[in-house]
C-alpha cells in the first residue's frame, strides 16, 4: 500500500473542503448564539453539565442511541428505523473508519481532513485493508438504507405514513444530495479498483457533499448537528423559557421533519387542521413566520400526543404555551379581591378534597367521589364545595403565566393553612396543575384513581363486580401528562369488565374538549371527538370510562353509548363495609 | 284504495288534520305509537297565553275525530312506495296501503340530563318543565317542596346551544317560562321566582302583554344571562351561580325548586321512518321542507306531507293551522290522482 500521487492534493477536494468550513462555522455561530440564549442559570447549569462525568457518559449514550441508532424510531416503525440507523450509524462509521484507517496507515496525513474521504483515489491498494472491507460493509447498509428512504419518499404509506410533510425546496436539494452521496463514492471507488481513476465521478462525489454540507444549515438537516445539542441541553436540565429563543430554537431546529406527529395529531380529524401539526410549528420558528406560529399556537388542543410519539422530543405544547405567552393584553383580571369570601376548612390530619371548576359542571362526579371516601371511612373535608378558585391551569395553557401564577399562590396559601398533609383531586387538569407547578412542601397530592387504588389495596373498598364491559379513555393531563395509565384500569377490572382501544395509554385520542385550544370552536370540535369516540368504540365495550370531567361531558354530548367517569363507576360497584 | 290516508303521529297536528280530512269526506287511519292521543299537549297542564286547558283541547280533538281510525300504541315497521302510493306494514301485524301519508310525528323534549351543570337527575330540587306541568295536574311529585321560598326558571335549556348539539331556538320556552311563573306565583303568592334568560322572544299575540303581567302583577324577576352551575347546599337547598349580563355582575340565588325549560328537539324515533320513505333532514335533525317560507308542509316525495313540529319548533296555533293546511293539500293532491 502507497500512496499513488507524491503531491497528495487534487482540485476535486476542493468543494468538499469548502462544504465542510461552511458547515462547521455555521454550526458553531448558531450554537454560541443559542447558547447565550439561555438564561443565566441555564447556561451556568450546561457548562457544569460538560464536566461532570455522569451527565457526560449519559451525553453519549444517549447521542449514541437516538442519534445514530435512533432506538426510538425503531420501537414505533422497525422499517424507518433501519432506514435512518443505516443511513446515520452507517455513514458515521465510514467517517469514523476512515479516519481510524488513515491514522493507522498515514498518520501525517490525518490533518489534510480529506484524505479519509478520498481515501482509495490518494492511496494505491487502500482497498485492501481489513478496516476498507469493513467499510465495503458500510457502505452497502447505507445504499439499501437509500434505497428503502426513495422508496418511501414516493410511496410512505408503504411505510405505515398515511401524511408526510411536503418537503421545502432547501429540503429537496438536501435530500437528494444525500442521495447521491452514497451511489457516487461506491462506483469512484469501483472505477479506481477496476484501474481507472474516473475522477468526473470524484468530482460528482466531492461536489454532492459539498451541496448537502451547505443546504443542511437551512433545512431540515439541521436536526443532525441539533439534536446532539439538544440532548446535552436536556441532560443538564434546561428548560424552555422563551418562545423563540434558546432551548426553544435548538427544539425548533432538532426537528427532522419526520411527520410522525402529522398522523398522530387527534386535529387531523379534520383536515383543516393539517398545517397545524408540530412539524410545522417548528417549520415557522425556523422561517420566523409569526402570523402562523400564532395560528399554529393557538388552534392547538395542547394534548401532548405529538411529544409522546416524537423522535427527538420536541415538546410541542410547551411551545405554543409559550408563544401564546409572548402575546400583550391590554387589560389584565384583577385578581387581587379574588375568593376573598371563600373559607378554607381546617383539615389536619385529614384528606382535603379539591374537586376544581369542571367538576362543579359535572356534579356527579364530586358525589361519586364523596361518597366513595364515606364508605371507605375517609375522615374528609372538601375544600371547595361552596366555590373555590380555579387551579389556574386554564390560564397557564392560555400563556397568561403571571395571572396563573397568581392564582397558584391565593390556592397554595389555603392549602398550606389548612394544615392538611394529602391533597385529593378529581380533575386531572387541576391535578398537573398542582404536581408541576404548584409549591406544596410536605403535602402529597393524588389523583382519585391512585388514591381509590391505594384503598382497594388497604383492602378499605368492597367491591360487586358487574357484568358491564368498559374502555378507558386516558385524559391526555392524567395519562401523557401525569403518567397515570394503570391505576385506573386495575380499578376497572375489579368493578367490571375492561376492554381496550386499539389507540390506548400514550396513544390514546384527545376527546376534544381539551381547554388548550384558544381558537377552535365548538363546530369545529366535533370531528375530532367523533375520532376518538370511533377508537373507543372499536374496543367494542358497552360502555366508556374516563377519568376527567372535561372528556366526560363532551363524550357524553356525543356518544352514542353510556359514559361514566371511573369515580361513578368505583361508587356505583362499591359497598359499605 | 284511492284516498286512503294514513296520519303517522296522534298529537294535536294529527288529530287536527284528521279533523279537517273527516270534514271534507275521508275517513284516515291515525297511527299512534304511545298509548293515548294528545302528544306533549295532552300532558300540558295550561296553554299560553289564554290560560286555556290543554286537556279540553285534546278530549274535544278526540270527540272531533270518531270517523277515524285510531290506532294507539302502533308503530310503523315497514314503508314500501307502490306505483300510486304507499305500503305500510304495522307493529300490530297489519298493512295498509295510503294514497297519502301525514307526518305529524312532533319533536322529542330536549334530555336535561346531558346538561349535567343544572343538576337535573343529580339534585332532588330540579326538575324540567313538563315535570312541572305534570304536578300542575297531579300535584304529586316529592322533588317540589310544599311551601318554597323561591324558584328559578332556566330558559333555553338544550336549545340555541351548541354544546348541547341544538343551535335551534325552541321558539315556545320564554311564553312557556312566564305561564309556569304565573302558576308558581299563583300558587306559591310569596315566593320569589326568578327567571334566567339570555333573550326573550316574545313573537306571539298577546305574548308581550304576558311578560309584563307576570313583572307587574305576579312580581317576576327577570335575570338576563346563563346559569353557569348550580349546587346544593348542606342543608339540601340549590345554589345558582350565574352572571347579571345587564348590571355585568356574577350572583348566587338560593332556590328551593330549580325548573329547566327544555327545548324542543327532532323526534329522537323519526330517523328510521325518515330513512325508509326516503324523506330528507335538515342540519338541525328536523324534517326538511321544500322550503321554508311556502311549502313548510311539502316534503320531497310525492303524496307525503308534513304538519306540526316534525319540521321544526311549532306552537299550539301554528300546528293546528298547519294540520289544516296539511288537510287541505291531501285532499287537492287526492284530486290530482
Amino acid at each position: 500500500m502507497a500512496e499513488r500521487f507524491e503531491i497528495g492534493f487534487h482540485p476535486f477536494v476542493i468543494p468538499f473542503l469548502a462544504g465542510m468550513v461552511f458547515v462547521l462555522g455555521v454550526c458553531f455561530i448558531k450554537a454560541v448564539i443559542v447558547v447565550s440564549q439561555l438564561d443565566e442559570g441555564d447556561r451556568k447549569k450546561w457548562f457544569r453539565s460538560l464536566i461532570h462525568p455522569n451527565i457526560l457518559i449519559k451525553n453519549l449514550v444517549d447521542i449514541i442511541l437516538d442519534c445514530l441508532i435512533h432506538v426510538r424510531l425503531w420501537k414505533r416503525n422497525k422499517v424507518l428505523g433501519f432506514m435512518h440507523s443505516s443511513i446515520a450509524f452507517g455513514w458515521f462509521m465510514i467517517i469514523l473508519l476512515g479516519h481510524l484507517q488513515v491514522l493507522i496507515y498515514f498518520p501525517e496525513k490525518l490533518s489534510t481532513c480529506y484524505y479519509p474521504i478520498f481515501f482509495d483515489y490518494f492511496i494505491e491498494g487502500g482497498q485492501y485493508t481489513v478496516i476498507s472491507k469493513i467499510m465495503d460493509g458500510f457502505l452497502l447498509l447505507i445504499l439499501a438504507g437509500i434505497a428503502l428512504a426513495v422508496v418511501k419518499r414516493f410511496w410512505s404509506r408503504l411505510f405505515g405514513m398515511r401524511r408526510t410533510t411536503r418537503p421545502t425546496l432547501y429540503n429537496l436539494i438536501g435530500l437528494y444530495s444525500l442521495w447521491a452521496i452514497f451511489p457516487l463514492r461506491f462506483l469512484a471507488e469501483q472505477c479506481v479498483r477496476s484501474g481507472d481513476l474516473s475522477v468526473p465521478l470524484w468530482w460528482a462525489y466531492s461536489i454532492a457533499l459539498c451541496t448537502f454540507m451547505t443546504v443542511l444549515p437551512f433545512g431540515r438537516y439541521l436536526h443532525i448537528p441539533a439534536e446532539m445539542l439538544l440532548i446535552t441541553f436536556r441532560n443538564a436540565g434546561v428548560g424552555i423559557t422563551q418562545p423563540h429563543k434558546g432551548m426553544a430554537r435548538v427544539q425548533a431546529d432538532s426537528c427532522p421533519n419526520c411527520g410522525v406527529c402529522i398522523d398522530a395529531c387527534p386535529m387531523n380529524a379534520d383536515p383543516a387542521n393539517l398545517k397545524d401539526s408540530t412539524v410545522y410549528l417548528t417549520r415557522q420558528l425556523r422561517r420566523r413566520n409569526q402570523e402562523r406560529i400564532r395560528e399554529i399556537s393557538d388552534k392547538c388542543l395542547l394534548c401532548g400526543k405529538c411529544t409522546s410519539v416524537c423522535q427527538v422530543g420536541v415538546d410541542g405544547p410547551k411551545l405554543r404555551i409559550l408563544s401564546r405567552a409572548a402575546k400583550k393584553y391590554r387589560i389584565s383580571p384583577d385578581f387581587s379581591n379574588a375568593g376573598a369570601g371563600i373559607t378554607v376548612p381546617s383539615a389536619e390530619n385529614k384528606v382535603l378534597y379539591f374537586s376544581g371548576c369542571m367538576t362543579s359542571l359535572t356534579p356527579k362526579i364530586g358525589r361519586s367521589v364523596e361518597s366513595v371516601l364515606k364508605k371507605a371511612g375517609i375522615d374528609y373535608e372538601w375544600m371547595d364545595r361552596d366555590g373555590g378558585l380555579c387551579c389556574g391551569r386554564p390560564l397557564y395553557t392560555a400563556g397568561r403565566l403571571k395571572e396563573a401564577a397568581e392564582l397558584a399562590a391565593r390556592n397554595e396559601k389555603q392549602i398550606l393553612e389548612s394544615g392538611v398533609r394529602v391533597l385529593l383531586v378529581s380533575c386531572p387538569i387541576c391535578y398537573r396543575e398542582f404536581r408541576e407547578r404548584y409549591n406544596l412542601p410536605g403535602i402529597r397530592v393524588v389523583h382519585y384513581a391512585d388514591y381509590f387504588c391505594e384503598l382497594m389495596e388497604q383492602g378499605l373498598l368492597r367491591f360487586e363486580k358487574s357484568d358491564t364491559c368498559y374502555v378507558f379513555h386516558d385524559p391526555c393531563e392524567l395519562g401523557r401528562g401525569c403518567g397515570i395509565y394503570e391505576s385506573p384500569r386495575r380499578l376497572i377490572s375489579k368493578a367490571a369488565a375492561i376492554a381496550e382501544a386499539p389507540k390506548n395509554r400514550k396513544e390514546s385520542v384527545c376527546c376534544g374538549g381539551s381547554l388548550g385550544s384558544l381558537s377552535l370552536d365548538f363546530s369545529r370540535r366535533e370531528k375530532i371527538t367523533a375520532a376518538s369516540l370511533e377508537n373507543l368504540y372499536r374496543s367494542r365495550a358497552d360502555a366508556i370510562a374516563t377519568a376527567c370531567p372535561l372528556c366526560f361531558a363532551t363524550f357524553a354530548r356525543y356518544s352514542d353509548r353510556p359514559v361514566k367517569d371511573l369515580a361513578q363507576i368505583i361508587d356505583e360497584q362499591t359497598k359499605q363495609i | 284504495m284511492k284516498g286512503n290516508i294514513v296520519i303517522i303521529g296522534g298529537g294535536i297536528a294529527g288529530m287536527e288534520a284528521a279533523k279537517s280530512l273527516i270534514s271534507l269526506g275521508y275517513s284516515p287511519i291515525v297511527v299512534e305509537s304511545s298509548t293515548k292521543l294528545g302528544g306533549h299537549v295532552a300532558s300540558w297542564y295550561k296553554l299560553f297565553p289564554d290560560m286555556s286547558s290543554a286537556k279540553n283541547l285534546v278530549s274535544r280533538l278526540e270527540s272531533e275525530i270518531k270517523g277515524a281510525t285510531v290506532l294507539c300504541g302502533t308503530k310503523v315497521i315497514s314503508l314500501n312506495r307502490l306505483a300510486d302510493g304507499y305500503s305500510l306494514k304495522l307493529s300490530n301485524g297489519s298493512v295498509v296501503n295510503a294514497s297519502a301519508l301525514l307526518i305529524a310525528t312532533g319533536f322529542t323534549l330536549f334530555d336535561a340530563k346531558k346538561k349535567e351543570e343544572y343538576g337535573y337527575g343529580v339534585y332532588d330540587r330540579v326538575i324540567t318543565n313538563s315535570d312541572l306541568e305534570a304536578w300542575f295536574s297531579e300535584k304529586k311529585d316529592a322533588r317540589v317542596p310544599d311551601e318554597p321560598e323561591s324558584v328559578g326558571f332556566v330558559h333555553c335549556v338544550g336549545s340555541r346551544d351548541l354544546k348541547a348539539c341544538n343551535a335551534q331556538c325552541s321558539k315556545v320556552c320564554c311564553a312557556t317560562a312566564i305561564k309556569q311563573a304565573i302558576e308558581i306565583k299563583e300558587r306559591f303568592p310569596y315566593a320569589k321566582v326568578y327567571c334566567f334568560y339570555m333573550d326573550l322572544r316574545l313573537f306571539g299575540k298577546k305574548y308581550e302583554d304576558f311578560y309584563i303581567n307576570a313583572q307587574r302583577d305576579y312580581g317576576v324577576q327577570f335575570i338576563r344571562g346563563r346559569v353557569s352551575e348550580v349546587g346544593e347546599t348542606l342543608d339540601g337547598r340549590l345554589q345558582i351561580k350565574a352572571e347579571d349580563t345587564l348590571s355585568g355582575k356574577p350572583l348566587k340565588v338560593q332556590l328551593d325548586l330549580l325548573v329547566l325549560m327544555s327545548g324542543i328537539v327532532r323526534n329522537q324515533s323519526i330517523g328510521e321512518l325518515s330513512a325508509m320513505a326516503g324523506l330528507e333532514t335538515d342540519s338541525d335533525g328536523f324534517l326538511r321542507s321544500i322550503d321554508n317560507e311556502y311549502a313548510v308542509i311539502e316534503s320531497n316525495r310525492p303524496g307525503i306531507f308534513y304538519a306540526g313540529a316534525c319540521t321544526g319548533p311549532k306552537t299550539v296555533p301554528e300546528t293546528v293551522a298547519e294540520a289544516r293546511s296539511a288537510a287541505l293539500a291531501i285532499h287537492s293532491y287526492l284530486e290530482t290522482l
